[in-house]
This record gives structure tokens, C-alpha cells and sequence, in this order.
């Protein structure tokens, strides 16, 4: 059953003199006990979805419901049962231990002593907060920080927890803790976790479903490895010195459906994955190299990953989609 | 709002230096008056120089403090958690002030006995009249501060200015370690009109008449009134422009500050 729906929805703001479109007409339907995945590279909307359908920000046109209560006209029924946690928030407030910040955050839900005690044992247990909880803030690394937030996140015991790049820049040990936390949580207390990230092997290790968002729209949602077999195309890379001017060689090539590269400067060399129709065109690409005075160091094939999904739909990666929006 | 009132008293006092500070600094600028008022042979005067130590502090925590609490906590990304939960945003300025009231007390109390053996300042105080002059200038101000977090609201950092440029003035109006108004103001009758628009200007009046002067309520009484005219008028215009400019920040996203 869908605990988030969304129709039609449109977001603009006004910049500079002009409206900039964040969203430009989402339809979504998530599920009760779902961990559903909104992945895009920065800029893509995934915030301001997040923002409206928490009742922070008003849609300019469409609608959203959470539980069947609109995000824009009932946010007061919408509060109780949602919560919210993000990777870039303060943790709380510094001078006051991690649990005291907690039974903070819990007054603002009216939740009992008792209540209160019971669900910060549970949580400090799953996180492995114990040792910690009773330190201040400002003593903790950012991975008990963000150990601490995702605990404040579920609180209130919410049905739907928004969770907007939860595990940036954590420790892989702690990544790892807080997926499978929110994994858990879903699949066990039936809540729904709606988790916008970037983070591609976030998304596939954790979410059920995903939807890929690119300049305010949904390109596609479907599971990940419905996306992988419908989308994904097989990816080379190449270790190539010295590193290529342009992408333009590469993407010059017939048959190349996307470019992303890296550079290692320390080595004087370019990491490139080609998304490609097939394997011929790989040594079409390898000819255009070899014209350009540009040496092979190494090559190997990948199977295909959500971000050859990205690439094949939209014809660049992440990273270049960012430097795109930029320029 | 009592649990945010805690985090301002923990907060406060969780830090060693912080409560020195808080004990020091409103000390220091009352014995500094003080001490000018009796070297220029003003020596009764130097309770008003206490009594303005004690109020600044509460004045400063309950409305400049609140309202820049709320900004702080806006930028840090706090804000959203209170906006996306069920608690009424004036249930956690309501805490932030009385968590502010009860941070300032011991600081407050410190000045005024110290100030009070130091100086050997002549009281004769009328508690009644003190204690309602008191809540209901705690009061005004509370609202004043809700109107201001009002604008943090919708303008964030311009509010900030605003605060800033506002504060050294209200406070120069205000009297606090002066009589701004009626006999030894030294204003010029049109200024202290404008001073009487401020309502720490009427609390201030009122509490040196009933400390220092043994005034009781009737001797009072329009201070009292106006007060509690200004309290309701500015407690309804600051809950109407919580709730409004709140709607205008969902609508033009200024609710929130992006921290990446």
C-alpha cells in the first residue's frame, strides 16, 4: 500500500531575476515497509523533494500526500508521523551529552520518560551508540555524530523517515552500520525510508527501489536490478596517460553511450569508463586513442552498476552531469 | 518548552568559562556606572547602575538572545528538525526565553548582592509592585523577541543586521542605567515619548519607583497597564507574524539554510 504518493509535482524558485526549475512535474508512488532510493548527482531536485514532502517547502503546482494527508494543506497531521536526518546537519547541540540531545529531540514528539527510555535503549543498541551515548556532543567523531542523528531521526518511532545523504563523507564501517540500520528498520518495523543519496552502492546495497531523478525529473523507477537488465550496458575502463584534453575522442566514437572519467594526477593518467552498444566499439575507441599519441595502460570490463543506468539515459556521468550544470 | 529550556540552562552552565563569563561581564559594566555615578557625587544613584546590570541581563538573554538562538539554530540545520515535528515553534521560543530567565538568575542575583554590600545601595523595595513589574516587563520582552525571531524567519542573515543596528539604540533609549523618562530623565520631552514605546523604558521606570522608592501598585499603576497592553498587543502581533512569515518562508524556501 503507498504511504507517499506524488502527482505531478513542480517546484521553481526565483534566482536572479529568473525562475530556476528544481522540479518539473514528479509522479511517485512508495510503499508501506519500503526503502526506496531518489538517486541523482547534486542539483538533480532530490532536497527539494525531500523538503516538500517533510512540509518544509510548498510545491508550486501537483500534490503530495504522506499517509493520505497533503504535504501543502495538513502538514499539521503529517509532523507526528514523519522524521527526518541529514548527512550535512549538526548533530545537536554540542555542550549536552548524545542522550540528553536525544531526550531533547523526543520532548518536541510529547514521548514519555518511560517511551523515551525504552526507544533510546533499542536505538543505542542497534547503532552501537552505547559507550558514547552519555558523552557530549562536541567529544564524538562525525561517525557517532551521524550515529547519533539517524538515532534522533527515529525517535518518535515515524512511518516514513526521510534521509537525505545520510552517509556522506562516514567511514565505510560506519556507512555500512547505518545501511543496514535502515535496512533493518524497514523490513522489521514496516516504516519506510525514503533515502535521496548519490551514492550508488548505497542505493543498490539497500533500496528495493529506486528512481533516478536528472534536472527535476524522473527518469526511470523500477527495482535496481530491473533498472541494471533494462538499462545498464556493459561498461570498460581504461587507464589511459596522458590523460585526454576533452571527452570528445571518446564520445566521437559510433556506439559510445556515455563517458565518465578520473583523473590521477599523482600518476599523470586517466581513469575512463565507457558505457558501450557493444565490445567493437571498444576497439573503434582504442584506434582514436592510438591517433592521439595517448597510451593504453590497462583496460578491464565491468557489469553494469546504477551509474551505467544513469549514463545510458542520460549520456554522462555524475560527476560530468555536475560540471555541466556549473559551467 | 521545558526541554528547551534545559538545553539553555545545560548549555550555560555545561562550560566552566561560560559561567564565569556569565557571572563576570554584568558585574563588571554595573560596578563601572556605579562606580562613575559615585565618583561624580551621584553616590544614590548607583543602585539604578545595579538594578541595569540585573535587567540587561535578562534583557539581553530573553530578547536579543532568543531571537539570535533561533537564527544559530536555523544555520545549523536545528531549525528544520522543530519545523518537520509537531511542536508549536512559540512552545520552543516560550523555552528559550525561560530557559534564558533561568540561565540569567544566578548571574542576576550575583550583581545584585555584590553590588548591593559594594555600593551599601539604599532599597526600599515594594515586592508586590517589584514582582508584577517584573513578569510583566519579562513578558514584553518575551514578545518583542518573538516578533524578531518572527523575521529570522523569512529574512535569516538581513534580520541579523537588523537586530544588530537596533539593540545599541533600544538600549540607549530604554534607560538602563539612567531614568530615560519622567523626573531626571535627561531627554528632551519628545525623545522620551519615543523611549516610552520601548517597553524595558516603562519596566525600568516602574522598578526603581517600587525598589528604591517604596512605590506600591497605585503609585504604578500606568506602568503597570501599559505593560500589560504592550505585552498582549506585541504577544498577538508576534504569534500572527510567527505563523505568517512561517507559511511565506514554505512558500519561498527560506525556511531552511542549505549547508552543503
Amino acid at each position: 500500500m503507498a504511504i507517499v504518493e506524488v502527482k505531478a509535482l513542480a517546484r521553481s524558485f526565483r534566482s536572479r531575476g529568473s525562475d530556476v526549475v528544481a522540479l518539473a512535474g514528479v509522479d511517485l508512488e512508495v510503499d508501506e515497509g519500503e526503502v526506496f532510493g531518489l538517486l541523482g548527482p547534486n542539483g538533480a531536485g532530490k532536497t527539494t523533494l525531500i523538503r516538500i514532502l517533510s512540509t518544509l517547502l510548498l510545491p508550486t503546482s501537483g500534490y503530495a500526500t504522506i499517509a493520505g494527508y497533503d504535504v501543502a494543506k495538513e502538514p499539521e497531521k503529517i509532523r507526528p508521523i514523519i522524521n527526518m536526518a541529514s548527512g550535512a546537519e549538526r548533530a545537536g547541540y554540542e555542550f549536552i551529552s548524545a542522550r540528553g540531545n536525544l531526550w531533547f529531540f523526543s520532548q518536541l514528539y510529547g514521548i514519555s520518560g518511560e517511551d523515551f527510555k525504552r526507544r533510546v535503549a533499542a536505538l543505542s543498541d542497534k547503532l552501537e551508540l552505547g559507550q558514547y551515548i552519555d558523552k557530549k556532543v562536541y567529544t564524538l567523531s562525525t561517525g557517532y555524530r551521524q550515529r547519533m542523528t539517524i538515532a534522533r531521526a527515529f525517535i518518535n518511532d515515524p512511518k516514513v523517515v526521510f534521509m537525505d545523504e545520510p552517509t556522506i563523507a562516514l567511514d565505510v564501517m560506519t556507512a555500512r552500520r547505518i545501511r543496514e540500520f535502515l535496512a533493518e528498520e524497514a523490513h522489521s518495523s514496516k516504516r519506510t525510508i525514503f533515502l535521496a543519496t548519490h551514492n550508488m552502492a548505497e542505493t543498490e546495497a539497500i533500496c528495493d527501489r529506486v528512481a533516478i531523478i536528472d534536472k527535476g525529473k524522473i527518469l526511470v523507477c523500477d527495482t535496481p536490478a530491473n533498472l541494471k537488465r533494462a538499462y545498464g550496458m556493459p561498461a570498460y575502463v581504461l587507464e589511459v596517460s596522458p590523460p585526454p584534453n576533452a571527452p570528445r575522442i571518446f564520445t566521437s566514437v559510433p556506439g559510445v553511450k556515455g563517458v565518465t572519467t578520473t583523473l590521477d594526477q599523482e600518476r599523470s593518467l586517466a581513469r575512463v569508463k565507457l558505457v558501450v552498444e557493444d565490445q567493437e566499439v571498444v576497439e573503434k575507441v582504442l584506434k582514436a586513442l592510438t591517433d592521439a599519441n595517448i597510451r593504453l595502460l590497462s583496460s578491464w570490463r565491468q557489469e553494469p552498476t546504477l551509474e551505467e543506468v544513469f549514463v545510458n539515459l542520460v549520456g554522462r556521468g555524475f560527476a560530468e552531469r555536475e560540471l555541466e550544470d556549473a559551467s | 518548552m521545558y526541554s528547551r529550556a534545559w538545553v539553555r540552562v545545560r548549555s550555560t552552565y555545561g562550560e566552566p568559562a561560560w559561567l564565569a563569563v556569565n557571572l563576570a561581564v554584568p558585574l563588571l559594566s554595573s560596578s563601572a556606572m556605579g562606580l562613575l555615578y559615585r565618583s561624580t557625587g551621584l553616590g544614590n544613584y548607583a543602585g539604578f547602575a545595579i538594578l541595569g546590570g540585573i535587567m540587561l541581563a535578562f534583557w539581553g538573554n530573553v530578547l536579543w538572545s532568543m531571537a539570535s538562538q533561533f537564527n544559530w539554530d536555523k544555520e545549523e540545520g536545528i531549525f528544520e528538525i522543530y519545523l518537520v515535528s509537531p511542536a508549536p515553534i512559540s512552545a520552543i521560543l516560550v523555552g528559550m526565553s525561560l530557559g534564558g530567565i533561568l540561565a540569567t538568575a544566578p548571574s542576576a542575583a550575583f550583581v545584585g548582592l555584590i553590588g548591593w554590600r559594594f555600593f551599601a545601595v539604599a532599597m526600599h523595595p515594594s515586592w508586590l509592585a517589584v514582582s508584577m513589574t517584573f513578569f510583566l516587563t519579562l513578558a514584553s520582552l518575551y514578545a518583542m523577541g518573538m516578533l524578531l525571531s518572527s523575521l529570522y524567519l523569512a529574512y535569516g542573515r538581513e534580520a541579523e543586521s537588523l537586530n544588530n543596528a537596533i539593540s545599541e539604540p533600544i538600549n540607549f533609549l530604554s534607560g538602563i542605567y539612567f531614568p530615560s523618562i519622567g523626573i531626571g530623565s535627561p531627554f528632551p520631552f519628545a525623545l522620551q515619548i519615543v523611549a516610552s514605546f520601548i517597553p524595558l523604558t516603562i519596566g525600568m521606570d516602574a522598578l526603581r519607583k517600587s525598589i528604591f522608592y517604596a512605590g506600591g501598585v497605585n503609585e504604578i499603576w500606568l506602568n503597570l497597564l501599559i505593560l500589560a497592553v504592550m505585552a498582549s498587543i506585541l504577544l498577538v502581533l508576534g504569534d500572527r507574524a510567527l505563523k505568517s512569515l512561517e507559511e511565506r518562508g514554505r512558500r519561498e524556501g527560506t525556511l531552511v539554510v542549505r549547508l552543503r
